[in-house]
């Protein structure tokens, strides 16, 4: 024991101090919050000015026409940035309206018929290879030609096109009340976001955690292969406290990205004012699975790291084993919609998954049977003691050869030695 | 006492026998040379002995115990595939190396200065590994095999690759190490340094020993069959000579080589009769000689 504590403490050593650790460390912090600065950006600003979108329409009657008119007047006023040009057509020349699309003298033909001033007509939206960049402007030329037709609709009945706004107002407040006697609080939009998101930020990390941490595993072996330092070792240590103290070494290396991870997400989301509540249990639980699920991917990879010569022959091994891990995360819209539902149960006891479903799981809905967790931890665990057997029948003969990649059949039987 | 025993020791890789019912041991103090050509399983055996690969079947025993994790404490091992970790300072290294045999930091804080002043490397204490010299690299390589000051060194090839000064570096350490009583066993295929060096040797070929015992056992049971001789004038009959298998002329001495059986000195008789003999001396077989005889040529390897 006190050996592999030894090979752990310079696995964590030497782990830590390379630029490429420093790097991923921080490099996925700046790419989550660049990823959510940016978007934001696009949503609330319109970018530069863009071209004219210019819209042919065909009106049979012509007050509705000027109603349209003048709502394009006013998206014009208020909208500069992305600026409308209106052009009439009459009726009966649909086609030629059409053939101006498809030479690319109009971005949209709008053909409005039958008698939309009462219930019937409908609008017809023809579009011709519409470009990209004017999809999300088209549509939104949609909700001035629907203000136009009910404005005009309100006119011929007599209604006050103000009374319809006020008699449709029925403004809604999400209130969640505290466990005290007072303490309320109205929900922000991105409060309602940052609780759905919640389980599947906790998911993710896991994930991220696991699979990402996996990387070093990787390299340390392939290293220590490639400048023969193994038989150096395992004069000194046995095959097995050298994997074993490779994998806590890691874990420590994990679990301190972990922490310093979770603790900057905490805290931004402090910091911007949306108040996620995280109850202790549910960092303790997610530090008990991050754990055992990183040891069992970690053993994985030093068993699969063993048995190779260079980075590059591990990663068609490593991909059939990452999809297992990607399997919670395809699944996710499922799983949140029903995160005790049946896909969600089965995933929670096949070990490669099982981390990454509970943390979900305890993460958006805390009244999990207590049995489920601690069956799924008994069933991890297991799972994690056969995997650290077989990793370390490999690991004991594939860290010396060096050549050919063993084939499966010769593994097996590695399986089967004393 | 003996530092190692093997007892029957088998080790298959699939269907090629690496090693097989191999018996041997290895008196505590001695030098000990393991020979043999290249395949013939040295390297498997020293790996069984430091439990890297585990024996089909037979028995290893060090210091009269069953080898342990704890009695290999007692042990230095340098293997033929040997590297260091070259991101690590250099006294870095020994330090590890050191602490997971067991050193404590007291040990360490003696020994580590100690041999980087002995390999002449005490400069470069806080350079990394890859900075080093290849000469430097070997150098440390075998600090850190004995910087826990073990009471058995075992080293695989440790003259491969070695500059002819480290190669003196290196058999001034061993000589040192039997000096103060440590038992030294190496394998190489290099007759030189074992005739130099080595107390006892083992040859062993295809897994098998082939000859084992003392550098004058093993050659006593190998009798002399080349004899060098200087005859004054005309040394043509010789050649004819019923005792003689084959002639070297080399000047105006001639190497014969008797024929099996033949004594040498009913040569000298012969010659004493039909010539003035300026020289006559019996050659004792090289190292060489009886591992190209007990092997067969196409084996041998010396450098």
């Amino acid at each position: 024991m006190r050996k592999i504590v030894k090979v752990a403490r310079r696995e964590f050593l030497d782990t830590v101090k390379t630029r490429t650790f420093l790097l991923s460390l921080l490099l996925i912090p700046v790419l989550v919050v660049g990823i959510i600065f940016l978007s934001k950006k696009m949503v609330q600003s319109e970018g530069g000015p863009r071209p004219a979108i210019r819209i042919g329409v065909t009106s049979p009657s012509d007050e509705l026409f000027k109603r349209i008119a003048s709502a394009f007047e006013g998206h014009n006023k208020s909208h500069s940035q992305s600026p409308l040009v209106l052009q009439s057509l009459s009726v009966g020349s649909e086609e030629q309206g059409k053939e101006k699309l498809r030479r690319d003298t109009l971005d949209a033909y709008v053909v409005l018929e039958g008698d939309l001033e009462g219930k019937e007509g409908t609008v017809q939206f023809y579009t011709y290879k519409p470009k990209a960049s004017q999809i999300d402007a088209i549509w939104s030329v949609e909700r001035l030609f629907r203000d136009a037709v009910v404005n005009r609709r309100c006119e011929a009945r007599g209604i006050d096109r103000a009374m319809l706004a006020e008699i449709q107002s029925v403004p809604i407040r999400r209130v969640e009340l505290g466990d005290e006697q007072g303490r309320e609080k109205v929900q922000s939009e991105g409060q309602r976001v940052a609780r759905m998101m919640v389980p599947f930020a906790f998911m993710y990390l896991i994930f991220i955690g696991i699979v990402g941490m996996g990387q070093h595993m990787i390299s340390s072996i392939i290293e220590e292969k490639n400048s023969r330092i193994i038989e150096m070792l395992l004069s000194a240590v046995s095959p097995f406290e050298l994997m074993a103290g490779k994998i806590l070494g890691l874990a420590g290396v994990g679990l301190t990205v972990m922490i310093l991870w979770g603790a900057a997400a905490y805290g931004a989301a402090v910091w911007r004012g949306i108040n996620i509540d995280i109850g202790l249990d549910l960092v303790a639980y997610g530090l008990v699975y991050y754990v055992l699920g990183f040891v069992l991917f970690s053993a994985i990879l030093a068993g699969v790291g063993s048995v190779c010569n260079t980075i590059k022959e591990t990663q068609s091994l490593m991909m059939p084993i990452t999809l297992i891990f990607v399997v919670p995360l395809i699944a996710w819209p499922q799983l949140a919609r029903d995160p005790n539902g049946d896909l969600a149960r089965v995933l929670s006891y096949i070990p490669p998954t099982t981390p990454m479903l509970m943390v979900l799981r305890l993460a958006s809905s805390p009244d999990i049977w207590w049995g489920e967790i601690v069956l799924s931890i008994l069933v991890l665990v297991v799972g994690v003691f056969v995997t650290i057997w077989a990793a370390a029948k490999v690991f004991r003969t594939g860290i010396l050869l060096y050549g050919k990649r063993p084939g499966p059949r010769e593994i097996v039987r590695w399986l089967r030695e004393k | 006492m003996y530092a190692i025993e093997l007892q029957d020791v088998r080790k298959s890789f699939g269907p090629v026998r690496a090693v097989d019912a191999l018996s041997i041991r290895v008196p505590q103090g001695a030098v000990y040379g393991f020979l043999g050509p290249n395949g013939a399983g040295k390297t498997t055996t020293l790996r069984m002995v430091m439990d890297i690969i585990r024996p089909d079947s037979g028995e290893i025993r060090m210091f009269n115990e069953p080898a342990s994790a704890t009695v290999r404490g007692r042990v230095g091992y340098m293997p033929e595939e040997r590297g260091l970790y070259r991101k690590m300072t250099v006294a870095s290294v020994l330090r590890y190396f050191g602490s997971l045999r067991g050193m404590t930091a007291d040990q360490l804080g003696q020994r580590v200065p100690a041999w980087l002043e002995r390999i002449d490397l005490a400069g470069h204490a806080t350079k990394k590994v890859e900075e080093l010299s290849r000469g430097m690299h070997q150098k440390l390589q075998f600090a850190v095999t004995v910087i826990h000051d073990p009471d058995l060194v075992i080293l695989d090839e440790p003259f491969s690759g070695l500059d002819p000064v480290n190669q003196d570096v290196l058999r001034d350490i061993i000589d040192a190490m039997r000096r103060e009583g440590r038992t030294v066993l190496f394998s190489t295929h290099g007759m030189h340094e074992a005739e130099q060096l080595c107390d006892f040797i083992v040859l062993i070929d295809k897994g098998k020993v082939v000859v084992d015992g003392t550098l004058d056992q093993i050659r006593a049971g190998h009798e002399a069959r080349t004899v060098s001789i200087e005859l004054e004038g005309d040394a043509g009959f010789v050649e004819r000579l019923p005792q003689i298998a084959a002639v070297r002329h080399d000047g105006r001495r001639i190497d014969v080589t008797l024929r099996e059986g033949a004594d040498p000195q009913d040569l000298l008789r012969t010659l004493v009769e039909r010539a003035r003999v300026r020289v006559f001396e019996i050659r004792q077989p090289s190292l060489h000689e009886i591992f190209v005889r007990l092997v067969g040529d196409n084996h041998a390897e010396d450098r």
